[in-house]
């Protein structure tokens, strides 16, 4: 970490001790090694910039100013509306090195319980894994969609390999280490992906076994009714029959032990979201999850430390690898073979796999199901000379999200508290979302506004604050090129700027309406506010671009329909244009499901899976 | 043009480690090839593969056999599956070349490999290289695109009708237990003067120490027949031959076990370019069913024998015929002639013949024993009787037939060729014949002896 980066950190975090400005450094080091090259140069040009900035004002570079002078530097960057965005974007990963570090400063160690063990797998990482194997089936990915498919066609009888770009984490492994040190692994590019656009979308994504259901909340929404029937209908697409369907999601509920989350732990930030809802007459509730015996760790999006959350490693995995089903870890598919000299068209071989040392392994297979994920899928198509329908890679809906923080008299953090505890279902007929959202001790999720001592205030008092974030049913508006690497886009729907400023307001009242001293919109350069007056004044000529964006929930890419030129797969998730390919992941979703996609995905992956099991569904 | 096969040969070497093991064990692979099509890159070819499997330390060198999967452009892989038996287990070794157009020489030379256990385990992994130094020369020289051999078709008459030809369905048994020989002779003649074909043979039976009894039918006007040979009560067609004659009847099927077996070039059988050619369809067959006569109460249940077929101008001037079944699926089939056609009947006798052993025919260019190398390295043989002999070297090998045909034990028959001209051929269906095949190591060393004791079926002819 260079001088200026150093400097950047102690005028932002208005830090004296140049043994806590390195021990951030250390930690945004760690942070950042993980996420992709292009992310690293920005930062580092972020820190120049500012380094020549005060270089401009004071002759000197910002690490020898004097405090106030650093000061001075770095709140008139605030104070401009351009600088203050790219200011925001920078202080994402600083705040989460700085809020670990000031965490593990300030609390002292807690002896945990003892990590439960964990279902056994049979994982078996790639350097140990022959050249040369043949299956009855290959399921690239092993989250929601993988999963289940591979638990379903092992239960069929099939010798089924899952290929799984991650490695295996166990319980044990997370309760050990610290959310931060997690969080660069558990995440592809170290949870830096973006999708660009105006505004650009934060989109993290899981790599690992289990896939996003790892370091998901937990949350499990049924898919609505008028979801099923807009599948149906415009999609058309049988497997959405609300009654068979349903029989799908209850067996996949019956899986993942999901139930409302108790009230003993859901902790101060969901109860507050509640109250405000209560006082004023929103129908909200805690939410079901996948997490019997729960503790409140409120660390779901590293890797649940007690074994709670029953992801699908810890679920589904089990039961497929009890069925003879096996992973392969640290596998990246690179391509499917496909034979194009079959009468009868195309049809696919296997999959050919590269290992981190950069050597290679294939796998025979009839049956290929491709499950990397909305934003992976689409490239290992393209990579294999399958994507060539217009829309694959198209379609994408996100979810687009955004949070609002209240700052209340009493501590919401310390105490166990669930991450995502309580829903407010009352806007969602306008297609909006509230889920009240808990950051991990340390982890600020929330972009405090700010910088300097304003926001090292912010940031010492980030204990009192509570959090709400709204996610918008979105017209599919994105779109995923490359075919190494996901570049993905994103175009914000006019009516879905409109909602999440309808969301922005509705979090701000009801974290006033719980009795927030003040509330931060979290748009760049907007005060904090302490009345709905206010907010309505605040959010006035705010329009969406200025938000700071995030979506969890990419759907869409490969989607399945009945209408060719429309949907890649057909209805029952196998690829056109070639035999074999089952799509069984949240790409194969034909539109937003309006809720936290876990279950849908897993519901649609065992419908997609069971049809392939048949003679003629292969 | 006649559907071409292809065969050839490939070696690789490598090491597999074992499971369980630390180390890896050198290992080699030898093969041989062959295709029922011909081998064209940018298609899908299925292949059968049969071959050798060494690796140090474990067990006995095992025979492998599977299938390869060629389709280095199509599907860009070259797919290896073959089966064998070491250590008391059966094994499956599963690999496959695949290949990548950045690196085409190193995935077109290296095959990985996963053995599994007859419980589908994995039982090693490993990897064999094709040596472009030393295995390229021997790989392209092992290439062979042979005709595709068509089997029980082959029975089928060529004759269409054409005045001046003969043409032979004839059928040799040996019956196991009691060493009865049975003969079954069906023959076509369209004479030169287009007076029509007439069909027309014999059955003869010869038990252990002789005396042959024998039948004729025919004379009798016929017709080309598009499945066989076909005349009143008889019939002689693919898998099937019946019918009677005087006092005999039989009912009789066939089963041919292998390729053909082409005595005279295979280019002689398809292109009627020299006097006649013979082949025998299979190499050799099973036959089951009956035979009944005067004495004669055969009940045959896959009794070894082999249907010859002889299709041209007319008999030689002169002429010996050999098939001997050597057991194990070995086969040897000899013919010695002298042409009656102007300058073909100065030469010597030329001698034809092919001895198939371990699937594989020697010698391999077909006009080696009769001509060698423009004349020299040619078979001699001194045909007379009661015994005659054939000798002659080709490559490392030499071979040495003699065979005897007691004068009880043989049937001596009159022909008429369709020029009118008269043969008598003198048929012993429970011969004696002696085979020793020799190879050279420094020195002429025994490599094979077959004795066969009254189930050697031959005959002579002459003017």
């Amino acid at each position: 970490m260079n001088t200026a980066t150093e400097g950047l950190l102690a005028a932002l975090l208005a830090e004296d001790d140049p043994a806590t400005v390195r021990a951030v450094a250390r930690r945004l080091d760690a942070a950042l090694a993980a996420m992709p090259r292009a992310t690293r140069a920005a930062m580092a040009a972020a820190a120049t910039a500012v380094d020549a900035t005060a270089r401009a004002r004071h002759g000197r570079p910002l690490a020898r100013l004097t405090p106030q002078e650093r000061e001075r530097t770095v709140t008139g960057l605030v104070r401009r509306p351009g600088t203050a965005y790219l200011l925001d974007l920078v202080k994402i990963p600083v705040l989460l090195a700085a809020g670990t570090e000031y965490h593990a400063r300030r609390s002292t160690p807690v002896a945990r319980p003892a990590a439960p063990a964990d279902p056994p797998l049979d994982c078996v990482p790639s350097a140990e894994w022959p050249q040369r194997q043949r299956a009855d089936a290959v399921v690239v990915g092993s989250g929601a969609g993988g999963a289940v498919a591979a638990r379903t066609l092992a239960r069929a009888g099939l010798r089924v390999l899952v290929l799984e770009e991650g490695r295996h984490h166990s319980t044990a492994e997370f309760a050990r280490r610290t959310p931060l040190d997690r969080f660069g692994e558990l995440y592809r590019d170290g949870g830096a992906s973006v999708m660009l656009g105006v505004p650009g979308v934060l989109l993290p994504t899981g790599r690992a076994v289990g896939g996003t259901t790892l370091v998901n909340s937990g949350t499990c929404y049924r898919t609505p009714d008028r979801v099923l029937a807009r599948w149906r209908q415009d999609f058309g697409l049988p497997l959405a029959d609300a009654t068979e369907f349903g029989r799908q999601l209850d067996e996949v509920e019956r899986t993942l032990s999901v139930a409302r989350q108790p009230t003993d732990v859901l902790g101060t930030n969901g109860r507050l979201a509640l109250l405000g809802a209560e006082r004023l007459g929103w129908g909200a509730d805690a939410l079901r999850r996948n997490a019997p015996g729960c503790r409140g760790s409120c660390e779901c999006v590293v890797g649940c430390p007690t074994g709670a959350k029953q992801s699908v490693q810890l679920s589904v995995l089990p039961d497929a690898c009890a069925h003879g089903a096996r992973i392969v870890t640290s596998a990246r598919v690179r391509r499917l073979l496909v034979e194009r000299d079959r009468p009868g068209g195309p049809r696919v071989a296997g999959v050919a796999a590269r290992r981190p040392d950069g050597t290679t392994f294939e796998i025979l297979a009839p049956l290929v199901v491709v499950a990397a994920g909305a934003l992976q899928s689409p490239l290992l198509l393209r990579r294999s000379g399958l994507g060539g329908h217009p829309m694959t890679g198209r379609n994408l809906a996100v979810h687009p999200a955004t949070s609002v923080a209240g700052r209340f008299a009493e501590p919401v953090a310390g105490a166990p508290s669930v991450l995502q505890s309580a829903g407010v279902e009352e806007l969602h007929d306008q297609g909006i979302l509230l889920e009240a959202t808990a950051p991990p001790p340390g982890l600020s999720s929330f972009v405090l506004p700010g910088a300097g001592r304003a926001l090292r205030a912010g940031l010492d008092r980030s204990g009192h604050l509570a959090t709400l974030g709204a996610m918008i049913s979105d017209r599919p508006g994105g779109r995923v090129t490359g075919r190494e690497r996901a570049v993905s886009w994103y175009r914000l729907d006019p009516r879905d700027g409109r909602r999440l400023l309808r969301a922005v307001r509705a979090m701000g009242e009801l974290l006033l309406a719980a009795g927030a001293e003040e509330v931060f919109t979290g748009v760049p350069g907007a005060p904090s506010v302490r009345t709905t007056r206010e907010l309505d004044a605040v959010l006035e000529p705010v329009t969406p671009r200025q938000l700071h964006l995030s979506a969890f929930h990419p759907t869409g890419s490969v989607a399945l329909g009945a209408d060719a030129r429309r949907a890649p797969a057909d209805p029952l998730g196998r690829l056109r244009g070639v035999r074999g390919v089952v799509i069984a992941d949240g790409s194969a979703l034909p539109s937003c499901p309006e809720v936290n996609p876990q279950l849908t995905i897993m519901a649609l992956a065992r419908a997609v899976s069971e049809a392939a099991c048949r003679p003629d569904g292969g | 043009m006649a559907k071409r096969r292809t065969r050839f040969t490939e070696t690789m070497t490598g090491s597999v480690r074992l499971t369980g093991e630390r180390e890896t064990r050198p290992v080699r692979l030898d093969l041989e090839v062959r295709t029922d099509t011909f081998l064209l890159p940018w298609r899908t070819t299925e292949a059968r593969v049969r071959g050798r499997l060494r690796v140090c330390g474990w067990g006995e060198e095992a025979s492998v056999e599977g299938e390869m999967e060629i389709s280095p452009l199509a599907r860009r892989r070259i797919g290896y599956r073959l089966s064998f038996r070491t250590a008391g287990r059966t094994y499956l070794l599963d690999g496959w070349k695949s290949l990548s157009p950045s690196r085409p020489l190193h995935s077109l030379t290296v095959l990985p490999f996963t053995v599994h256990d007859d419980a589908q385990q994995e039982a090693g992994r490993g990897t064999v290289r094709f040596s472009l130094a030393g295995a390229l020369l021997p790989f392209l020289a092992s290439f062979r695109f042979p005709a595709a051999d068509r089997g029980p078709e082959q029975l089928a008459p060529g004759w269409n009708g054409r005045p001046g030809r003969t043409e032979v369905w004839y059928t040799t048994v040996t019956e196991p237990s009691t060493g009865t020989g049975l003969w079954l002779h069906h023959e076509v003649t369209a004479p030169e003067d287009g007076s029509g074909g007439y069909a027309h043979g014999w059955v003869a039976v010869c038990p252990p120490g002789g005396p042959v009894a024998h039948a004729r039918f025919g004379p009798e006007p016929v017709t080309p027949d598009a499945t066989g040979f076909r005349a009143t009560g008889v019939a002689a067609g693919p898998g099937r031959l019946r019918g009677s004659c005087g006092p005999y009847t039989w009912d009789l099927t066939e089963d041919q076990e292998g390729p053909t077996l082409h005595t005279f070039p295979a280019w002689a059988w398809r292109r009627p370019l020299l006097p006649a050619a013979q082949i025998v369809p299979g190499g050799r067959a099973r036959y089951t069913g009956t035979v009944r006569g005067p004495g004669t109460d055969l009940t045959l249940a896959g009794a070894p024998g082999a249907t010859g077929r002889i299709y041209g101008h007319g008999n030689a001037r002169r002429w010996a015929w050999l098939h001997a079944d050597l057991g194990g699926g070995d086969v040897l089939e000899v013919v010695v002639a002298v042409a009656r056609r102007r300058g073909l009947d100065r030469l010597p006798p030329l001698v034809f013949l092919r001895l198939r052993r371990a699937g594989r025919d020697w010698p391999r260019r077909g006009t080696r024993t009769a001509v060698g190398w423009f004349g020299l390295g040619r078979f001699r043989a001194d045909v007379g009787l009661p015994s005659w002999t054939v000798a002659g070297r080709a490559g490392p090998r030499r071979i040495r037939v003699t065979v005897h045909q007691p004068e009880e034990r043989t049937l001596a028959l009159e022909y008429t060729d369709p020029d009118g001209s008269r043969a008598v051929c003198r048929n012993s269906v429970t011969a004696d014949a002696r085979v020793v095949l020799e190879r050279w190591w420094g020195g002429w060393r025994p490599e094979a002896a077959w004795t066969l004791r009254g189930t050697a079926h031959a005959e002579v002819g002459e003017r």
